[in-house]
């Protein structure tokens, strides 16, 4: 199969706040009762041409309804009021992931704003600015070629769409966001996924948020005779291989049929089969922010951040791997989920590092089955529970009711010495006697839950009704 | 501008801004068009446009230019015309009176520089609806400025036009900067009292080139508005930060009250004189304006410029009324606190200084810095001293930028100080209203 392609990597940045406002960057509160309605023109360019795909975007005068956020939007997001400087941190993160793929950094930092009229910017533009070019990232089978890193806003979420009108948040627009393309190196279905692969490792090594959406992968693939075209919208990197196979034999037959491929933009299906988005943008799209200030990058700069560039997650992971004794699998589904620094927090010399691991990893379910959440559990207090497992005061059954009564702010499990569970036992018969035995455990089982596990309470029980 | 060192290597090597160029450092090579450095930034870098459409700076020092045979157009200005709308001749007339501002300006797309449009029908072509709604093809160019440099011979040459142009059609519609727009509805209201028809004064907070600009919307209910029945000089911009529909204000009660936003435009003592729907619906919110009539409209520019606008604060020295005396102000409008007070009983009191204005035939009017409600003159003691014992002539609720506008135009007239009371103290073109309405706080 002869194809070509590139992979064009988005990948939100973990900042405070986001890219030309102050507002936070946490993508999680209510919408206020406050909602702004706009509509959008299409603006022509220099040469009085409207670009195709602004043209598409436009099309029936849409409205675009945005809801608004208590700390999350502001009048920058509503484009009611110019952005502010460009968000320092958000340019270090970026310009440390520029120098991880081994770019070279424009002197100076321009900030371009791209035409976008789908409604997803408020502006009718995102702004956005390339902080690195011309790197490489090795893998399997050779260099792949970097050929941009660019720093941007991330754009609005839809919420609902309709036929007519589509509603939007504005929490999400405007949170940092890195743009890395690479050159057309990719030449089968399968490097693309060990590429995109390679790409999130190294964004993770740095600064970037995690969980869904938090990173997008799109691919452009054309075949000889054939067009660029972009597919987005991957829901994991499994399905990757098969959805390019689909699209490259897309291209093959209507190449094969002598029909022209349409340079487009492609939605990736469930079923692995791509389907038509919009056209792709042509270059005219692109032109300065004149709201924002260039931004010089001194050589002292990127020496500095050259010497503190973090270890790589790949680095990380072997050395764990091997100072642990634990299967690296495990310690890579850790960092995935977004759980290795508090796996690293925690006595894994005194404990069993796999059960740590497994807590971590396996028990969220359970805990919040029970009414607690794991992850209101800190490392300090993952540690107490923990240390009392190392030294025997609670079993390995008790872990994750410890957990759950922690998450839910009350007392810690005491250790086991506390209960006098033969003295309960007593006093419970004593008290309601000529109960059945479930009537007791259900007793018994309420009182004492997380304290002492139920395999001891019938243990004991079992002995007290005998005696 | 570039460093003077590059400037001269690039009038050596005879390289042009938008030629195709390679920009080589240490290993490093970069190519795409050389642009015109803007004010901002480094003027030692070198902004190449890449062919993905980004901009970047690269540092001068230690890099080579060379020009790419057969890349050298040159940037120049665009020869290519924008498309002009074709307006359909049956519908009503409706005159256009541009001034410059934001909203004819261009952005030229390779350097990101904004421009005043060649021809002011150029922006026109982004809100297709207007043909749909009026002949718009009088167009008319009296001055370009931007806003913040306007002064009081715009406001007479745009007057002049728009008089002109009340003959040729149903209405007249101004375009203008945002930040003294209210000054220039102030003066259109005094200078054509009666216009007969509408005259709608328009801008946009936000630039034409984004697809999100504010400019569309206010032209298509300015256009609206022109047509309608309301023979008022009046603003039509955005009633709120939604693109929902445009508040038609007196434009003697006219405000810019935010920087930023769409909605800065807001009525002050006032109702809004209608609500002006995109679709074309009016929804008149004050019955207490001018209908369309045939009579022809009368211009009066008469006007005396050298009037002072002085804002009173804590501590405020009254030596700035003998400074601006000196430099020959005729008038002055003060600013005042609360209902309109003026520092009376401290060390520095404003009341000798006032008073020997008056005692000299000038005349001194105070208005309030609250912006909302109406000037008192006998509620304090303090204000008692300022109005009959000082002489000052209470703004009532005018806003103080009309009362500035408003005291040069009577000025222009007579210098009486009693005929200059009698004027400034009677409603002109509905600056003043005798009845203060609840809902017209904070509209």
């Amino acid at each position: 199969m002869k194809m070509t392609g590139g992979l064009e990597i988005h990948q939100r940045l973990d900042t405070k706040e986001k890219l030309f406002c102050r507002c936070r960057t946490t993508f999680s509160e209510k919408p206020l009762p406050l909602e702004i309605r706009r509509k959008l023109r299409a603006v022509a360019g220099e040469t009085g041409e409207v670009d195709v795909a602004a043209q598409h975007e436009v099309s029936g005068g849409k409205e675009f309804i945005y809801k608004t956020y208590p700390t999350e939007s502001c009048l920058i997001c509503s484009d009611s009021e110019p952005p502010r400087p460009l968000n320092l941190e958000a340019l270090d993160i970026s310009l440390e992931i520029t120098l991880l793929l081994n770019c070279e950094i424009p002197d100076e930092i321009q900030v371009m704003r791209k035409t976008v009229l789908d409604g997803s910017n408020t502006t009718g533009f995102q702004r956005t600015a390339v902080v690195g070019m011309n790197g490489w990232v090795e893998v399997s089978f050779g260099k792949v070629g970097i050929m941009l890193v660019a720093l941007e806003e991330e754009a609005c979420q839809i919420l609902k769409k309709e036929k007519n009108r589509t509603v939007f948040g504005l929490n999400r627009l405007g949170i940092p966001m890195v743009e890395i393309a690479t050159a057309p190196d990719i030449k089968t279905p399968e490097q693309a996924k060990e590429v995109a692969e390679k790409l999130g490792m190294i964004l993770r090594s740095s600064r970037v948020q995690r969980g869904i959406g938090s990173i997008r992968q799109d691919v452009n693939v054309s075949v000889p005779g054939g067009e660029r075209t972009e597919i987005k919208g991957f829901q994991n990197l499994k399905e990757m291989p098969r959805v390019i196979e689909g699209e490259v034999k897309r291209q093959l037959s209507l190449v094969k049929k002598g029909k022209k491929v349409e340079r487009t933009v492609r939605k990736a299906n469930p079923d692995g089969s791509t389907s038509f988005l919009r056209p792709l943008p042509g270059a005219a799209r692109m032109y300065p922010e004149t709201d924002v200030l260039p931004v010089k990058i001194t050589k002292d700069i990127i020496d500095y951040k050259r010497k503190n560039l973090p270890e790589l997650l790949e680095k990380k992971q072997e050395k764990l791997t091997k100072e642990l004794g634990i299967d690296s699998n495990l310690v890579k589904a850790l960092e995935k989920a977004g759980k290795m620094e508090l796996f690293q927090q925690l006595p894994l010399k005194k404990t069993k590092p796999q059960f740590a691991a497994t807590v971590l990893l396996s028990y969220p379910g359970e805990v919040k089955k029970r009414g607690g959440e794991l992850g209101k559990v800190n490392a300090k207090q993952l540690t107490d529970v923990f240390e009392k497992l190392g030294k025997g005061e609670i079993s390995k059954d008790m872990v994750i009711d410890s957990i759950v009564q922690t998450s839910l702010g009350k007392k810690p499990a005491p250790s086991k010495g506390k209960v006098d569970l033969e003295a309960e036992v007593h006093r419970l018969l004593k008290e309601k006697p000529g109960l059945s035995f479930g009537a007791y455990m259900g007793i018994l089982m309420g009182k004492l839950r997380g304290q002492v596990s139920g395999e001891d309470i019938s243990r004991a029980l079992k002995k007290g009704m005998k005696g | 501008m570039y460093s003077r060192e590059i400037e001269s290597l690039l009038k050596k090597n005879k390289i042009r801004a938008g030629d195709r160029v390679v920009v080589k450092k240490g290993r490093q090579q970069y190519e795409g068009l050389l642009l015109p450095r803007s004010e901002a930034g480094d003027s030692g870098s070198l902004i190449i446009k890449l062919d993905s459409g980004y901009n970047i700076g690269i540092g001068f020092k230690g890099a080579s230019l060379e020009k790419i045979k057969g890349g050298g157009k040159g940037l120049g200005k665009s020869k290519e015309k924008l498309l002009k709308m074709d307006f359909d001749k049956k519908r009503p007339a409706v005159s256009l009176v541009t001034s410059g501002g934001t909203i004819v300006s261009r952005v030229d797309y390779k350097t990101g520089g904004v421009y005043a449009v060649d021809d002011p029908r150029e922006f026109l072509r982004t809100v297709p609806e207007l043909k749909k709604v009026a002949n718009l093809s009088r167009v008319v160019s009296p001055v370009t400025r931007m806003s913040e440099d306007s002064d009081w011979k715009d406001w007479v040459a745009i007057a002049k036009a728009v008089h002109k142009e009340l003959k040729k059609g149903e209405g007249v519609i101004v375009t203008h900067g945002t930040d003294t727009l209210h000054y220039t509805a102030a003066a259109l209201s005094f200078f054509l009292q009666e216009p007969g028809k509408p005259v709608v004064l328009l801008g946009a907070q936000r630039s034409s080139d984004r697809g999100s600009s504010d400019a569309g919307m206010n032209l298509l209910c300015a256009a609206h508005a022109a047509l309608s029945d309301i023979a008022e000089v009046g603003t039509c911009m955005h009633s709120s930060i939604s693109d929902d529909c445009c508040l038609f204000i007196r434009g003697t009660k006219v405000k810019k009250m935010n920087t930023m936003r769409r909605d800065a435009f807001r009525p002050i003592n006032d109702l809004p004189l209608a609500k002006v729907f995109p679709n074309g619906r009016i929804e008149i919110v004050n019955k207490n304006h001018k209908k369309r009539s045939k009579k022809e409209a009368k211009l009066d520019v008469k006007f005396e410029p050298k009037v002072a606008l002085v804002k009173v604060h804590p501590s405020a020295d009254p030596g700035v009324l003998e400074y601006h005396r000196s430099k020959g102000i005729r008038g002055f409008v003060i600013e005042g606190t609360g209902l309109g007070h003026v520092p009376t009983k401290v060390e520095k009191s404003w009341i000798p200084g006032i008073k020997k204005l008056v005692k000299d035939g000038i005349p001194v009017v105070v208005t309030s810095q609250t912006v909302y409600g109406r000037v008192h003159p006998s509620v304090y003691a303090n204000l008692r001293t300022l109005f009959q014992e000082a002489k000052a002539i209470p703004g009532k609720d005018m806003l103080s930028e009309t009362a500035f506008v408003k005291l040069g135009w009577v000025l222009g007239h007579t210098k009486d100080l009693e005929e200059v009371r009698s004027w400034m103290e009677k409603n002109v073109a509905g600056e003043i209203t005798e009845r203060s309405l609840p809902e017209t706080f904070l509209y």
